[in-house]
C-alpha cells in the first residue's frame, strides 16, 4: 500500500478536475491520520461536465473499463446446464458489444436524458454503475459473502465463491448485478439444482485504488466529470459544487448514503422521467434503505445473549431462595 | 433440581416446568430458524415455494429475515437462559460423564437386540453425548449469526476474513443443526425410549419405567433406607385409575400420544414398596411390555 495515497489520489484528481485554485484550499491539506492507510473513499460524478464523449464511438470510460474487465470475465461451458425446477439462464458471452445496459462484461454505460429545465433545453449525460452503497443490502445478506465491502467504500463481488443467486440483484434498488451464466462454482456442486453463474459489477478498480491509484475511468474521463478522493473531501466538494450551479445532489442519502454522488444542474425526478430504465438500465428515484426495516429487531438479537443471562442468573437465584426456605422446616 | 417421584400416581417428575418452557422455546425458534435460514437463500422463487399457501413471503428477503432475527431472539435467550439456570443450579445430568462413548455403543447394541442394557441415570450415554453436541453446534451457530448481525445493522465492512469465517461456519453448522435435529425424531422413536416421550409434555414419566430403566435415577430420588414411618402411601385415594394428569403443572396440556401407555391402573406393585432403592432391573414386572 502506497504511504501517500490518499492525498495522491485526491490531490491530483482534483487539481487535474478544476484546475487546482479553489480546491487546494479544501483537499491539499494532508490528513496525516488517513496516510498511511487509503481510508473511506468517495467518488463525484458532475453531470454538467460530462458530455457523453461525442467525438467517440464508445465513451472513454466505458471503453477503458471494459479494456480492465472483460476479460477477466471466463468463458461459459457449452452448453449451459438448464435449471430445475425453473430459472432463466442469462448468456451476455455472445453479446460482450453492448454497452447500452449493465451486462456482466458492461460495468458502466452512459444514459442519455433530454430535460427542459427553467425554460431551457438540455442534454445530459449520466455515467451509470455501482453506487457502493455505505451499507449494501447486496453484500451483507449474500448467503456466501461473495459480496463484501471494503473499507475503501468498494463493494465487490469474488467471483470465484458468488453462485450466480442473484439475492443481491433482487435487493439492489438499482438492479446493478449482472448474471453471467454458465460460469462459476456453482458448475462444480449441483448445476442444475443450485445456482446459475456468477453476478458481476463495478468493483470501484478495488485493485487500483488501495495502491493509491484512481479507477481506470477515472483516468480517462478527458473532462474530469469522475472524481475519487477522500470521503469528506469528496462529500464536501459535492455540496459546493451544487451550491455554485444552484443544482442537485443524487446518492448522499440514498439507500442509506452511498460513495458515488452525483451533482447535477438539474433535478433528479426530470432526469429519471427522461432516460430509459428498466432491467440493467438504473433509475434515479428516491430510495430508502429496505434493510433499515430489520435494524430494530436485529439490535434485539444482539442484546438476547444479556436478556437470556439475566434472566437465568435471576431464575436460579429465585429457585435457591425458595428450596433454602422449603428446606427448614420441612426437613 | 424438582425431580421426585410421585408416588400415588406411579409417575416421576423428570422435567420441571422450566425446562419443558425451555425445550419448547428452543425447539419451536430453533424449527422457525432452520426455515427462514433456508429462505435467506436465493431458492423459495425458484422451487416454488412462494407459490405454497402461507408461504408467499418466503421470496421477500428483508421479511424472512425479520422473522428470522425475531426467532433468534427468543432462541438465543432461551439457550442463555438454560446455560446460565442450570450451570448456577449445578444441574449436571445433562453432562457427559467418563465412559459415556464405550457405554452407548452397548446401548446401541442393544436397540439392536445384541447386548443387554446398562442401567441408566437421569439420561442416557447417548443423550449426554448428543447434548454435548448439540451445545456446540447451537453455540457456533449462535456466535456466527451474532456477527453476521451486528455486521448488518453496524459494520457492513467488518474485516472479510471474520466475515467468511461467520458466514461458513453458520452454513456448515446449519446442516449439523438439521441433522441433529433429524437423530433426535430418530430417537424418540427408537421403542424403548418411548416411554419418556410424555416426559417432554407434561414432565413426568411413568415409575415402572423409570424404576426398570433408570434405576440410578430413581436411586437418587427415593428416601434413604432409614425411613421406616409409611409417609407415602397412606393416600387411599388410588381409585381413579386414569387419571394421570400431575396437579403440579395444571398449565401443561396432556399429551397427545396417549396411545403410547395402555391406560392402565397406576402399577400396584411399584406404590406398596417405597423402601430402599432395590435395583429392581431383572424384577419380573408385568406392568411394562418390553
Ligand atoms: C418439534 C420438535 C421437537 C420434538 C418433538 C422434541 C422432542 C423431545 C423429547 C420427546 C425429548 C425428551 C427426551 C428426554 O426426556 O430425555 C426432548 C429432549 C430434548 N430436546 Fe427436543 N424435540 C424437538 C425439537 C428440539 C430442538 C429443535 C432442539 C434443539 C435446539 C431440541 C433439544 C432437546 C434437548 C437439549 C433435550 C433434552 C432436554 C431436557 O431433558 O432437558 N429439541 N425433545
Ligand atoms: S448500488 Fe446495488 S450493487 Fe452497488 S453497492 Fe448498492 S446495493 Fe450493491
Ligand atoms: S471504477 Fe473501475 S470497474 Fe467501476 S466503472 Fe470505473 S473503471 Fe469500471
Amino acid at each position: 500500500m502506497s504511504t501517500q495515497s490518499n492525498s495522491g489520489i485526491s490531490r491530483r484528481t482534483f487539481l487535474k478536475a478544476a484546475g487546482g485554485v479553489t480546491l487546494a484550499s479544501t483537499v491539499g491539506l494532508p490528513k496525516p491520520t488517513r496516510a498511511q492507510e487509503t481510508g473511506r473513499l468517495a467518488t463525484l460524478i458532475d453531470l454538467s461536465l460530462c458530455d457523453g464523449c461525442p467525438e467517440r464511438d464508445t465513451p472513454a470510460c466505458i471503453v477503458a473499463c471494459r479494456a480492465k474487465n472483460i476479460e477477466t470475465v471466463p468463458e461459459p461451458v457449452d452448453p449451459i446446464p438448464k435449471l430445475l425446477p425453473r430459472g432463466k439462464i442469462e448468456d451476455w458471452s455472445k453479446k460482450k458489444d453492448v454497452t447500452d445496459r449493465l451486462t456482466p462484461y458492461t460495468y458502466l454505460y452512459i444514459q442519455k436524458a433530454d430535460v427542459e429545465y427553467n425554460g431551457k433545453q438540455k442534454t445530459l449525460h449520466i455515467p451509470r454503475r455501482c453506487m457502493h452503497c455505505d451499507n449494501p443490502a447486496c453484500a451483507t445478506i449474500c448467503p456466501f459473502t461473495a459480496n463484501h465491502k471494503d473499507t475503501t467504500g468498494a463493494v465487490v463481488i469474488n467471483k470465484n465463491l458468488c453462485f450466480g443467486g442473484a439475492k443481491c440483484r433482487t435487493v439492489c434498488p438499482w438492479d446493478i448485478p449482472q448474471r453471467q451464466s454458465g460460469i462459476g462454482i456453482y458448475l462444480h456442486i449441483l448445476p442444475t439444482l443450485a445456482g446459475n453463474g456468477v453476478m458481476f459489477k463495478c468493483d470501484l478498480c478495488l485493485d487500483l485504488i488501495v495502491e493509491g491509484r484512481n479507477p481506470v475511468c477515472v483516468d480517462a474521463c478527458p473532462r474530469q466529470a469522475l472524481l475519487i478522493g477522500p470521503r469528506e473531501d469528496i462529500y464536501a466538494e459535492a455540496r459546493r459544487r451544487t451550491e455554485s450551479m444552484n443544482g442537485f445532489i443524487y446518492g448522499d442519502t440514498e439507500n442509506g448514503g452511498t460513495s458515488t454522488l452525483y451533482v447535477s444542474p438539474v433535478p433528479f425526478d426530470l432526469i429519471n422521467a427522461a432516460i430509459d430504465t428498466g432491467p440493467g438500465k438504473p433509475h434515479f428515484n428516491p430510495v430508502v434503505r429496505s434493510m433499515a426495516k430489520t435494524d430494530a429487531m436485529g439490535t434485539a438479537v444482539l442484546l438476547a445473549p444479556i436478556a437470556g443471562l439475566v434472566a437465568g442468573v435471576a431464575a436460579a437465584a429465585g429457585s435457591l431462595k425458595k428450596s433454602s426456605k422449603e428446606e427448614g422446616p420441612h426437613e | 433440581m424438582s425431580d421426585r417421584i410421585l408416588y400415588d400416581k406411579g409417575l416421576v417428575k423428570r422435567h420441571s416446568t422450566i425446562v419443558l418452557i425451555e425445550h419448547w422455546a428452543i425447539a419451536i425458534s430453533g424449527l422457525l430458524l432452520v426455515l427462514t435460514g433456508i429462505f435467506q437463500l436465493p431458492i423459495a422463487q425458484r422451487y416454488y415455494i412462494t407459490e405454497v399457501p402461507g408461504l408467499t413471503w418466503s421470496g421477500d428477503f428483508i421479511f424472512s429475515l425479520n422473522i428470522h432475527y425475531a426467532a433468534s431472539v427468543v432462541f438465543i435467550a432461551a439457550c442463555l437462559f438454560h446455560v446460565f439456570y442450570h450451570a448456577l443450579l449445578g444441574h449436571k445430568a445433562m453432562l457427559p460423564k467418563k465412559g459415556d462413548i464405550r457405554q452407548s455403543i452397548q446401548v446401541i447394541k442393544s436397540f439392536l437386540g445384541k447386548a443387554e442394557e446398562p442401567p441408566f441415570h437421569k439420561y442416557l450415554p447417548e443423550q449426554r453425548l448428543a447434548y454435548a453436541g448439540m451445545v456446540m453446534i447451537i453455540a457456533g451457530l449462535i456466535i456466527s449469526g451474532l456477527v453476521k448481525t451486528y455486521k448488518n445493522i453496524f459494520a457492513p465492512d467488518l474485516s472479510l476474513g471474520i466475515l467468511l469465517w461467520a458466514t461458513w461456519v453458520h452454513n456448515l453448522l446449519f446442516i449439523l443443526f438439521v441433522l441433529a435435529f433429524f437423530a433426535h425424531m430418530a430417537a424418540i422413536v427408537i421403542k424403548p425410549n418411548r416411554p419418556m416421550v410424555r416426559s417432554i409434555f407434561t414432565g413426568n414419566i411413568r415409575l415402572d419405567y423409570a424404576r426398570h430403566r433408570h434405576p440410578l435415577w430413581i436411586a437418587e430420588l427415593e428416601p434413604p433406607p432409614a425411613l421406616p414411618e409409611q409417609t407415602q402411601p397412606e393416600t387411599p385415594s388410588r381409585e381413579p385409575a386414569g387419571e394421570e394428569e400431575p396437579l403440579q403443572d395444571v398449565s401443561l396440556p396432556e399429551p397427545p400420544d396417549t396411545e403410547e401407555e395402555p391406560a392402565e391402573p397406576a402399577p400396584e406393585s411399584e406404590e406398596e414398596h417405597p423402601e430402599p432403592p432395590v435395583k429392581n432391573i431383572g424384577e419380573p414386572d408385568t406392568n411394562h411390555k418390553p
